[in-house]
């Protein structure tokens, strides 16, 4: 009787792609019962994701359910109840070492957000609230989804959580959604992260039967990220990496350029990623007058139109990227403003991110 | 027994040690500070005092119940028709209201009304162990946008009355403008706290993270069951004054610099928040906002704060008191003066001088009075060839703001004036929009906290008949 093992048919009722179907996983939790909430990891990806137990086995090695050399490990079992505690982390998958995907249990935020939109989050009682784009939402289970860069303290807090943990604070979806009505043919264009906000966009458009041409840029082939998604949504992908590793050589204004010379009529180019990107994928658009919408993400706290942190020079008025945004005609955005504002507080931010690698390495330890 | 001319002083903490620290400045009348000063107030017939009071607080009678030392008894008087007591009497201008009308005041200088507010609210919290009488459900619901000085005092009044309020906050911790904007030297924070849980006691339900107009929608509120929708969601956008250089780091609104400070906890060493801790500092404005923005950035270190106003000293519409707690400190006062461009260091050899465009200095110009204007203040007129440049790193804009648009796109048929407040009907709150009040600074711009709580009372009063009329 020793060598029995315990196994459990997990159904990830939350993801409409696997709903009603059930996998075989090992426990080592001995005390699980059916019902009850876990942490498994799903698909090739192996992102963790938040399952219920339908049916528990014991088994020795040679009557498994599953092939023992194939089945997957449940991670950890939630607390009754857990479920639905406000701003839970229901998915992460590390989508490459400096990115990482999150699915957030925030049912009135996902019901209402849409691409182009923005949240802001805190975490921990004492953290900083920023804001971070979002990069799709499952309205039926409730979820909003962010993928974001570890570029600072806040962030590498937030990647350090997993699934089951919580959010202190989680609101939204804030600013304006990316306009997207009488497109017939766009250019997306995606620097790093930005493509992440910049699919759900291209999915929409997708979606309502526009022409989607899409640009995506990386630094290398290991910082490539979603590249299925957007082959999925895009009539013509190209991959750009600055290095060559991948696709094609080079930066993304390269083949926009040649398609726009090449005779490609975009109604609107739309383009999310580092500002230096944007900028110059302003400077390569307007010469040939091709209408370009870009997304800004600037220092943020309020995220409503009351600190007015987030102001940017606009066609030269002041505008809030939090109520008037983030989305803004490129030919009007004072670039190197903004870009000198965005590392207002750099010094404050390297001091922080050290802070917080010391804090993780001793917790490693 | 000769009546005391002078009213009792606040007891304060020094000027010089205050300046370095956060905690309270006024340290608050003991008891028998309190029952003294109480027996000046003369209990006239008429008294002229709580008509000064824009929520009418039975003044003569709580004093009379301090001057018997039943100091709970007082408390009960007050709350009766003020839902934050702690707050206001901290930050009431009672100069201008309540003190202004007092009889004795003719005379002598008045009752000291707001210290003995502050005193009865105070002993109140530390005193008082027993739980508030609950009153009986009645089963309507209203939602409450806002937990400002107005939402706050709504949702109070109509709890009381047993209606089930959800109050609805956009930011993380409940409180407004008490917990973003007034900093924990003038109004600490424990306190706030502890009239949002006075209230939650009553049966108020406090939703964070939510923002109307975005997450919810006020229209979706009604449907959703809440048979009235108070709109307390304050005053919105903050304005600039669209001179050049506004744009280089070191420009804060005030808003933005007081958030920082006072509700992400910016001067403590351990936040995650950070705030410009400069040198040289220019507050533009000359309003209670001004006046905090001043103080909060001599406490984080600077070593000079210049409060920059267009106008005279008597013109300076922020507390007397607070002006004089400013001057105590150090801030220094630089009025009759207007600036005209903000200057940003540029490194023209090194482009990567982490200095570069950053505020270096603050070009003002020098004013003089002209003749009153409608409202009756008297225009500054600006100097030709007088301008100069102050020597400064951080620039703080408070200079007002105009109302945020979100509420008012996102809710079919309600009315706002041609500055984007919301209209109302002044003794009600009633909007254009059935079911719908509104108060404070979303309806009037940026007053105080009095005010927009003396509008969530009266919008309480209006939407508890509405109610009434409709069952």
């Amino acid at each position: 009787m020793n060598d029995l093992l315990c196994f459990a048919a997990v159904e990830f009722d939350k993801d409409p792609n696997v709903k009603g179907q059930t996998y075989w996983y090992l426990c080592s939790f001995a005390d699980i019962k059916e019902g009850a909430s876990v942490v498994a990891p799903l698909g090739r990806h192996n992102g963790e994701q938040v399952g219920i137990v339908r049916k528990i086995e014991f088994a020795d090695e040679f009557s498994a359910p599953y092939p023992l050399a194939y089945i997957k490990k449940i991670k950890r079992v939630l607390g009754e109840n857990s479920e639905n505690a406000p701003y839970r982390i229901v998915k992460k998958r590390i989508l490459n070492p400096t990115v990482t995907l999150m699915d957030i249990y925030a049912p009135l935020v996902a019901k209402k957000a849409e691409a182009g939109q923005f949240i802001i989050l805190r975490v921990g009682n004492d953290g900083e609230r920023i804001p971070l784009t979002v990069a799709g939402c499952n309205r039926s289970a409730g979820t909003v989804r962010i993928i974001f860069q570890i570029v600072g303290g806040t962030t590498m807090r937030l990647n350090s959580l997993n699934v089951g943990d919580c959010l202190s604070d989680f609101v939204g979806p804030l600013g304006c959604a990316t306009r997207t009505e009488g497109l017939k043919k766009v250019c997306i264009v995606g620097g790093g992260v930005g493509c992440a906000i910049v699919l759900p966009i291209a999915e929409k458009l997708h979606k309502l039967g526009c022409e989607v041409h899409t640009i995506v840029g990386f630094r290398n082939k290991d910082l490539l990220i979603l590249e299925e998604e957007f082959a999925a949504c895009s009539d013509k992908l190209t991959i750009m990496t600055d290095d060559g590793s991948y696709g094609r050589q080079g930066v993304v204004t390269a083949p926009l350029k040649e398609a726009i010379e090449h005779g490609e009529n975009y109604d609107e180019v739309i383009a999310i990623g580092p500002l230096i990107m944007m900028k110059f994928v302003v400077a390569t658009t307007k010469p040939y007058g091709v209408k370009t919408t870009v997304s800004m993400n600037p220092i943020m706290i309020d995220g409503t139109g009351m600190c007015g942190g987030c102001r940017l020079t606009v066609g030269g008025k002041i505008k809030f990227a939090c109520v008037d945004g983030p989305d803004f005609d490129g030919f009007e955005v004072d670039f190197d403003e903004a870009m000198a504002r965005s590392d207002m507080y750099a010094e404050f931010e390297k001091h922080s991110r050290d802070e917080n690698c010391n804090l993780f390495k001793k917790e490693v330890k | 027994m000769a009546i005391l001319p002078k009213k009792h002083d606040m007891p304060v903490q020094n000027a010089e040690i205050r300046s370095k620290n956060f905690e309270e400045v006024a340290l608050g009348y003991s008891a028998e500070i309190a029952v003294t000063e109480a027996s000046r107030c003369l209990n006239c017939k008429n008294s002229p005092c709580v008509e000064g009071c824009p929520v009418n607080v039975a003044i003569p009678d709580f004093i009379s119940k301090i001057k018997q030392k039943d100091f709970e008894a007082a408390y009960n008087i007050i709350s009766q028709s003020s839902s934050l007591p702690a707050v206001c009497g901290r930050v009431c201008p009672q100069e201008t209201q309540c003190e202004s009308k007092c009889t004795l005041g003719i005379k002598f200088e008045p009752v000291g009304i707001g210290r003995l507010e502050r005193f009865v609210a105070d002993y109140h919290n530390t005193n008082f162990k027993g739980e508030p009488d609950l009153p009986i459900t009645n089963g309507h619901r209203v939602a409450v946008v806002g937990s400002g000085p107005s939402g706050l005092a709504c949702a109070g009044d109509l709890a009381k009355k047993g209606y089930k309020v959800t109050v609805f906050e956009a930011l993380h911790l409940a409180g407004g403008v008490l917990v973003y904007g007034i900093p924990e030297f003038r109004l600490p924070k424990e306190i706030v706290n502890k009239e949002v849980e006075t209230l939650k006691k009553y049966g108020v339900e406090i939703q964070t993270n939510i923002v109307i107009g975005k997450t919810i929608n006020v229209d979706e509120l009604l449907e959703d069951g809440f048979e009235a929708v108070f709109i307390g969601s304050g005053a919105g956008l903050p304005r600039f004054m669209g001179i050049k250089g506004e744009s280089l780091k070191g420009v804060y609104s005030a808003n933005e610099f007081l958030t920082r400070a006072n509700l992400m906890k910016a001067y403590k060493s351990n936040s995650q928040t950070p705030v410009m801790h400069a040198k040289n500092v220019a507050v533009i404005g000359g309003g209670n906002v001004a006046m905090d923005a001043a103080r909060t950035a001599l406490r984080l270190g600077a070593e000079n704060v210049y409060i920059i106003y267009r106008r005279s000293m008597e013109e300076l519409p922020a507390r007397k008191e607070e002006v004089e707690h400013a001057m105590e400190e150090g801030v220094k006062f630089e009025i009759l003066r207007n600036p005209v461009e903000i200057i940003g260091y540029k490194n023209s050899e090194d482009k990567h001088d982490p200095k570069n465009g950053f505020v270096s200095g603050l070009k003002v110009i020098e004013c003089k009075l002209g003749d009153p204007d409608e409202r009756g203040r008297r225009k500054p007129i600006e100097i030709a060839g007088s301008e100069y440049i102050i020597d400064i790193n951080c620039v703080i804009m408070s200079i007002g703001t105009s109302p945020n648009p979100l509420i008012k796109n996102t809710t079919c048929g309600l009315e706002v004036n041609r500055n984007g407040g919301i209209i109302v009907e002044e003794q009600t709150g009633k909007t254009s929009k059935k079911g719908v009040f509104a108060g404070g600074d979303a309806v009037t711009g940026a007053a105080t906290v009095i005010l927009a709580m003396g509008a969530g009372k009266t919008a309480a009063k209006a939407i508890d008949e509405y109610i009434k009329a409709k069952v």
